[in-house]
């Protein structure tokens, strides 16, 4: 019979307040098979860790029981430690009876009992485990990065950097995502555009990245390492090559349609430019505005064009590219306004939300950097903005911060004032949450140097009145309610994750939290990395987030991305599906619930793909006959546990 | 939405000549933001002639007046949008 060796940890009084760690190792030491048991206060410490190497050496052990803590925390360390003492990883098997035993019970007696059990079952699995080696495959050397924002560019810049490829996949005709809108960024009030357009020029030069704009991801398959990406550049039509931007096109087109680049503050024609520094520099024909590409419906642009850049006939393209990990940096939209009718918006031309007040203030803006009503373009004297507009109010609308609006906010009442001396600007606010370098001293200058009035409470009603909006709210420090007649109101409103993003995460078959943003492995210990290995997150893809965060996000997904594209193989854990071929008589019933689609058809029976294999056991749980199994895991080993369990 | 700037989205204002149309849905099927359909009712020489379903939505392309064999519709621009622009035929 094989040689156990069994190990308790007290973890503290984690496990030993609950469980009488002494007897569990008196009851395992009676088990058969098992030839050594004892308990140590920290076995994941370095003595704990090295008695049992030593037990391993003196007492000649086949297999390794710890009993300790969920197998997420110290599986790793445990089988490594049974490797320095000569054992195969997979000779090595855990025990949890803490997260499941001593953390959820409160009777001693029980709960001992419960631990021995849980440990008696480790040891009739292990005992019957193959030892194995792990399954490698070769790296794709190249990443993609989805979402040219300031995350994306980040990203791509930092592995580029490092030394490997880039395909930066964007979906609008430029670069640069929202923070190319934004006037000035708080709390250094430094331009927007002039910090992030030398990051745009220099990830568009760079000799490592290939930029695809006008593109969308549409199927990903594969796995880490070497993922098969499937991406649909969409037709501009227009050769960027040729264009020379002499913007003769706009002036003969007939279609007038709304800006989205000045979220709809100003028009322009079916054929485009978004902004001047847009990168790539190229006009783009947006089909969906145009009356159609034949000359009898219009063809002015193409007349116009002298170095005959216009081609109608541009098709869209489906491009395959190869890459071992994905970074996604797919931002943000602004909650649908729609949904604020209690504001007025939509209704009133003088309520605005944020990013359309960035563009007010923004120097290169509808307005040119003056601030003016839209409605009648003059000077508003009384603005009102409005925090949390849309966010944390789990009732109506979403249930979160979304973090950076009362920073915004502070900064909007800020440049308001810089640009109108005689205005007033007031803030409705929750609570101002300015945690963050700089952040407090930033609302602390807007109040004292600045006269903006923060008046805590909510506003419930903005309705027109001859000519001006007026703005009813209460004051919940001094329980009044307030009216006030303002020129312009604009909302702070929440920030939900980008249109299209939650489609594209079905297709990745990425996680999604509650409130659709991407969801991280750990909140804690893996923020840039997804459940799905060779995937990574970046930016307000994953929650809402201001422009540092969003950086160092990036970087730190780069740098996790390097961690794969660094190796020259890549290890897969061997406990994958196996199939007896003499019991499989090809049903395929599980080809088709394998998640991961690892099993195929194959001469009339089944095989698995063990690098796509994650050893899920669903194809197992599925078979009639018994004849896929996962290994380390076979039925054999699971009823083995369930008698041991039961005392059998 | 009012807009900043001299661009502003302009809109059309479709006069159909019921009696002159051959029912051929050329209109319908070529106007770029679906605002014609071809209605239930007969015209004198028996044909159905098309229906405004979606005037908001006209951009003043002016393709349904072009592309018309029978000269049975034209747009003009719509006056409160005009703002100096004024209404053209096609060339």
């Amino acid at each position: 019979m094989k040689r156990t060796g069994v190990f308790i940890c007290h973890c503290g009084i984690n496990i030993a307040g609950t469980v009488d760690v002494k007897k569990v190792a008196q009851e395992l030491a009676k088990h058969p098979g098992v030839v050594h048991a004892e308990d140590y206060v920290y076995m994941c410490s370095d003595p704990g860790q090295n008695l049992i190497i030593q037990a391993i050496k003196e007492k000649n052990l086949d297999n390794v029981v710890v009993a300790c803590c969920s197998p997420t925390l110290h599986e790793t360390t445990f089988r490594n430690t049974s490797k320095a003492g000569g054992l195969n990883i997979f000779r090595c098997e855990i025990a949890n009876i803490r997260e499941q035993c001593s953390w959820v019970h409160k009777d001693k007696s029980s709960a001992t009992q419960k631990a021995t059990k849980i440990t008696k079952s480790a040891v009739e699995k292990v005992r019957r485990n193959e030892s194995l080696e792990a399954i490698s495959v070769p790296v794709t050397r190249r990443a993609l990065v989805v979402g040219g924002g300031i995350a994306g560019i980040q990203a791509a810049l930092d592995l580029g950097n490092s030394g490997f490829e880039v395909i930066l996949v964007e979906k609008n005709p430029s670069i640069g995502g929202h923070m190319i809108q934004l006037s000035e960024t708080f709390p250094t009030l430094d331009c927007s555009q002039c910090i992030l357009t030398p990051k745009m020029v220099e990830v568009s030069k760079h000799p490592k990245v290939k930029l695809m704009t006008y593109s969308e991801v549409q199927d990903v398959s594969g796995y880490v390492g070497n993922f098969k990406v499937k991406i649909l550049k969409k037709p501009t039509y227009v050769d960027p090559d040729k264009c020379n931007l002499c913007d003769e096109c706009t002036k003969v087109c007939p279609i007038v349609v709304p800006n989205e680049f000045e979220l709809g503050l100003t028009g322009r024609r079916a054929i485009y430019i978004p902004f001047p520094q847009a990168i790539p520099a190229s006009y783009t024909l947006d089909i969906k505005a145009c009356p159609g590409l034949m000359p009898i419906a219009c063809g002015k642009c193409a007349d116009v064009c002298d170095v005959k850049a216009i081609d109608y006939d541009m098709k869209p393209q489906i491009i395959e590219e190869e890459v071992g990990a994905i970074i996604l940096a797919t931002g943000y939209d602004l909650y649908d306004k729609a949904n604020m009718a209690e504001y007025g918006y939509g209704k009133y031309a003088d309520v605005l939300d944020g990013l359309q007040f960035e563009r007010l203030c923004s120097a290169s803006g509808p307005t040119k950097g003056q601030i003016l009503r839209p409605s009648d373009h003059k000077e508003p004297k009384e603005v009102v903005f409005i925090q949390c507009s849309g966010s944390r109010d789990p009732e109506n609308h979403c249930a979160y911060c979304s973090k950076i609006c009362c920073m915004y906010t502070a900064k909007h009442a800020m440049l308001y004032k810089h640009h109108v001396h005689d205005g007033q600007a007031y803030i409705f606010y929750i609570d101002i949450r300015s945690g963050g370098k700089g952040y407090e001293e930033f609302v602390q200058r807007a109040v004292e140097e600045d006269g903006v009035l923060y008046l805590r409470g909510k506003v419930s009603k903005v309705f027109e009145d001859k000519g001006k909006l007026k703005v009813w709210g209460v004051d919940t420090l001094t329980g009044k309610h307030i009216e006030i007649t303002a020129d312009m109101v604009v909302l702070a409103q929440a920030m939900r994750p980008a249109q299209g993003a939650q489609e594209l995460a079905k297709k990745l078959k990425l996680a999604m939290d509650k409130d659709g943003f991407l969801a991280e492995a750990h909140p804690k210990l893996r923020p840039v990395e997804s459940v799905t290995s060779g995937m990574f997150l970046a930016g307000a893809a994953q929650a809402p987030k201001d422009i540092p965060e969003a950086v160092s996000q990036a970087s730190g997904a780069a740098a996790k991305a390097v961690t794969i594209l660094s190796q020259e193989r890549l290890y897969h854990s061997p406990t994958v599906a196996k199939v007896l071929s003499n019991l499989c008589t090809g049903c395929g019933m599980c080809v088709q619930v394998c998640p991961y689609e690892a099993i195929a058809h194959k001469d009339g029976k089944v095989e698995v793909n063990e690098v796509l294999c994650e050893g899920c056991g669903t194809c197992s749980a599925t078979c009639l006959r018994a004849a896929i199994q996962v290994k380390n895991l076979t039925l054999h080993q699971v009823h083995e546990m369930i008698n041991a369990c039961l005392g059998g | 939405m009012v807009y900043f700037g001299d661009l502003k989205p302009k809109k059309g204002k479709i006069h159909i000549d019921k009696e002159r149309c051959k029912g051929c849905g050329f209109c319908v099927e070529y106007c770029p933001r679906d605002v014609l359909e071809l209605s239930e009712e007969f015209n004198r020489k028996g044909y159905h002639p098309p229906r405004i379903v979606k005037e908001e939505e006209c951009c003043y392309c002016q393709l349904c007046e072009a592309i018309c064999p029978e000269f049975s519709l034209y747009v003009t621009l719509k006056k409160e949008e005009e703002e100096g622009e004024k209404s053209e035929s096609r060339p």
